[in-house]
């Protein structure tokens, strides 16, 4: 690894990790401040003040707010402690653990799914552009992007789990997957992540492949394009090779940028698709007001957001030369 | 606490009985066997039910592991609540019922072969009273002045005093098993709930086989539950479908077999694919709050004249298809507390008008809205989100009382919000709802001394309900209190700090294979032991 890149990595992580930061405390006083707190949406209603105010203690919720923070980033900073839940009672590490992988999965094969389809379609629809086939694969690439995912995910689960019986309606495996030995046990999560990475991947892939189109037809109105033709190049490898390598860098850029979509909408498809994961749990947590697993899975987002942005830098640079310079 | 009610809505289909409108599956010769699928909507909170909240889904759950002392029954009708014993074999009072000896069943062990004790009662309570634990329902145990080991399964309850909650304070909460959790000290439960899943031992009908967070929970017949040939279906499996749609979608694609809280609008389809609905009456009531500190609404005739001029009859038809009645009180017209003379003020928009007149309000500027010293007469009603009924039902009085004359500007706020403000008396009207034991203590919403210390939400203070609550709460007598609390009820209802607007029924869609289910206002699952599947090996 170049001293220049080592450089531009120790940069962008140190300015990754203060952007993480500064999302971080805005979250723990937003949080805070927001009206209610666990121990009205937890407990009983006949509990007394008293009672209820034994309860805050015992969250430390009856602390004022700053030193509930400093506490709170004393703890994660040097302890890599990120508190317990109130609602589930054990550490938030524990917590997380169990749900980011599905999540992580969904969002992962959305993400193949939306640059594969997109750059595909995106591709053709520049190679023949002005036909009707460019027109049919733009048409359809607004309408996947138009449509809300909650409503497709619906629309997909009526039509292909209720209706056809092709995919499962939902979940992460079936009932008796346990019992089941591992490769059939990896078919049955296949089967089940299929419906919902399509409804997630596909949407995206709508504005992959406008936008890939667009920028590729930007390169193949270049100079070294016509070069390319005059030197009898195959169209293919002036597209695939030369043009789309140029026409890479906005794309990437869009990768980094997908990533923060794809987590919101892994939510709406969790929720959709009966789908275990980060989405549902932080949703359900801001309802709660479990603060530690609000702010633990806020931290889990950033970071992936700021790696993911990361790494298209990265590739960025590994793209075009002028950047690595 | 506030309610997030679903739409509910009820119908009937091959079921057997229909008394006080509630319902269960069809009855034949049980069979033994299969596995009955139940969707839910949330996952359960955790194992110990000290430590999971008052969430009603995590209840419904840990019920089928641990046993009460009773059960109680779903008899309020005409009486007050009975109670059938559970572990509890038999009880006798003393003479001045602050002393309650109990003998235990001698036959109910823990899954791992240990029996259930006196101690095991003894180490609940402790648990339940810790106040380093902060359980929940703590309060409840408030009248129990200690809990005194006499044999292996002999008890002494002594109480403070004698009240009419005795019994049911005392079976808040179901029986822990201490020799498997005893010995993590209470202040640690709270951080520790993995481990009381690794160190489970159950006394109910079912235990637990597997847990796979957010996805399902598996239960298996505890073949050490005392009851010969219960449980009847081998296993139970709660998969967790957030999406009441989906949950109906696999309800009739046959991958569950029961299904909560089903929507009005499913009810037809539903019944034309054969599936039983069960209802019951939900042990709840919704209402508008009257803000009785602001000027506006201090004065209880004008109150009774907002009541008057919101037609909650049509609410009820046009919301509930008819499967909700109009709410009388803040006690529920099936239970025995209410007066079955006292009527719900009817729909008398003249009426209203007149008593308005009465105290001054005009329409003096001639822009359809009633002022007084050139005030008009608008306020804001704020409700929950997440609810299409009460928010429905919000616009529906929105029009009603434009009839009247009086704006209303409607405001939705999440959940958590709407409580803060309504605990912070930062509202003017509040439309909600109660759901409600079978204590019928009126404290917590009525009482003046729940405003600052409880959910008296609207400040409502009136000395003579104050002194019949605490008499009515201490009173053992049970014709005594019943005419305590209807003197209660005539003065709530007399004085309209809430408008009340309906009491709903309970609608639960159970497949056609599914039998002997009778879910009840004391649980949806009530008595899950009995339930089994027809068609079974």
């Amino acid at each position: 690894m170049s001293s220049s890149t080592l450089g531009f990595l120790v940069r962008r992580s140190s300015a990754a990790a203060l952007l993480v930061f500064i999302v971080l405390s805005f979250t723990f006083f937003f949080i805070h401040l927001a009206p209610g707190d666990p121990t009205l949406v937890l407990q009983d209603p006949r509990l007394t003040g008293e009672q209820r105010e034994a309860m805050r203690s015992a969250y430390g919720l009856d602390r004022p707010l700053a030193a509930q923070y400093l506490s709170w980033l004393r703890a994660v900073v040097f302890d890599a402690d990120w508190g317990i839940s109130y609602v589930h009672s054990r550490p938030v590490t524990e917590v997380i653990a169990d749900y980011a992988m599905p999540t992580l999965l969904l969002a992962g094969a959305g993400l193949l799914i939306q640059f594969g389809v997109g750059l595909l379609a995106g591709v053709a629809a520049a190679r023949h552009v002005g036909t009707s086939r460019d027109h049919l694969i733009r048409l359809t690439a607004m309408v996947l992007y138009s449509l809300p995912v909650f409503w497709t995910g619906l629309m997909a689960l009526l039509l292909f789990s209720y209706n056809w019986s092709l995919f499962p309606p939902g979940h992460l495996r079936s009932i008796d997957a346990a019992s089941l030995s591992p490769i059939a046990r990896a078919i049955d999560l296949l089967h089940h992540l299929a419906l919902p990475a399509l409804v997630l991947g596909l949407a995206a892939a709508g504005g992959t492949a406008r936008f890939t189109r667009n920028s590729l037809l930007e390169e193949l109105g270049q100079d070294y394009i016509r070069t390319a033709r005059a030197k009898g190049l195959s169209e293919s490898r002036i597209v695939w090779v030369h043009a789309l390598k140029n026409a890479a860098a906005p794309i990437l850029q869009l990768f980094g940028l997908s990533l923060p979509l794809l987590l919101s909408g892994a939510l709406v498809v969790e929720v959709v698709f009966s789908w275990p994961g980060l989405g549902r749990l932080t949703f359900d947590s801001i309802l709660s007001r479990d603060y530690p697993v609000v702010l633990a899975t806020t931290a889990l987002t950033g970071v992936l957001v700021v790696i993911g942005n990361l790494v298209a830098d990265l590739l960025h640079g590994v793209t075009d030369p002028r950047v690595r310079q | 606490m506030l309610t997030l009610v679903s739409l509910l809505v009820l119908s009937f289909a091959c079921q057997r009985g229909d008394q006080q409108g509630e319902t269960a599956t069809r009855s034949a010769t049980p069979l033994r066997g299969g596995t009955l699928v139940v969707a839910i909507s949330n996952d359960i909170h955790g194992i110990n039910p000290l430590i999971s909240g008052a969430d009603s889904q995590t209840t419904a759950v840990l019920d089928r592991l641990f046993l009460h002392l009773f059960e109680e029954q779903p008899d309020y009708h005409e009486h007050p609540p009975t109670f059938a014993p559970s572990l509890v074999e038999s009880f006798e009072w003393s003479a001045d019922a602050t002393l309650l000896e109990l003998e235990l069943r001698s036959e109910v062990s823990w899954s791992d072969g240990v029996p259930v004790t006196a101690e095991d009662v003894r180490w609940t309570w402790q648990a339940q009273t810790d106040p380093d634990l902060a359980w929940g329902y703590a309060q409840s145990k408030e009248n129990i002045r200690d809990v005194e080991v006499t044999g292996p399964h002999s008890l002494e309850i002594h109480f403070h005093r004698a009240s009419p909650s005795q019994l049911a304070d005392l079976n808040e909460g179901v029986i822990l098993p201490r020799h498997a959790w005893g010995d993590l000290p209470f202040a640690e439960w709270r951080s520790n709930e993995s481990w009381f899943v690794e160190q489970l031992v159950v006394n109910g009908p079912f235990d637990l086989e597997s847990w796979t967070r957010q996805e399902q929970i598996v239960l298996r017949r505890n073949e050490a539950f005392p009851r010969p040939g219960l449980p009847r279906v081998d296993r139970v499996i709660y998969r967790v479908v957030p999406q009441k749609q989906n949950q109906i979608g696999e309800l009739l694609a046959g991958e569950v077999d029961f299904v909560e809280q089903v929507p009005p609008s499913e009810v037809g389809r539903l019944e034309q694919r054969e599936i039983q609905i069960l209802r019951f009456w939900a042990r709840q009531f919704n209402y508008i709050c009257w803000n009785t500190g602001r000027p506006l609404f201090a004065d209880p005739e004008v109150r009774r004249a907002l009541t008057l001029a919101i037609d909650r009859q049509e609410i009820v038809d046009a919301l509930w298809y008819g499967f909700a009645r109009v709410a009388v009180s803040p006690f529920l017209t099936s239970t025995w507390a209410h007066d079955p003379d006292l009527e719900a003020l009817p729909f008398d928009l003249e009426a209203s008008r007149r008593i308005l007149q009465s105290k001054g309000w005009s329409d003096t500027d001639q822009d359809g809205i009633l002022d007084l010293e050139g005030q008009p007469f608008s306020f804001e009603l704020i409700t929950n989100t997440g609810s299409p009924v009460r928010n429905d039902a919000a616009v529906m009085v929105q029009e009603h009382l434009r009839r009247a004359g009086i704006q209303v500007r409607l405001r939705q706020l999440e959940f958590n919000t709407v409580v803060s403000r309504a605990l912070e008396h930062d509202f003017d009207a509040l439309l909600g709802g109660w759901d409600i034991d079978t204590s019928m203590d009126l404290t917590y919403a009525f009482h003046t001394e729940s405003i600052e210390d409880g959910y008296n939400f609207g400040q409502f203070s009136d000395p003579e309900v104050d002194r019949l609550i605490d008499a009515a709460n201490l009173e053992t007598d049970p014709i005594v209190r019943v005419q305590q609390l209807r003197e209660i009820e005539a003065i709530v209802h007399r004085t309209q700090p809430y408008t009340f607007l309906w009491e709903p029924q309970r609608l639960s869609a159970a497949s056609k294979r599914l039998r002997d289910a009778t879910p009840s206002s004391v649980s949806p699952y009530f008595r899950l032991e009995d339930w089994w599947l027809a068609g079974v090996d």
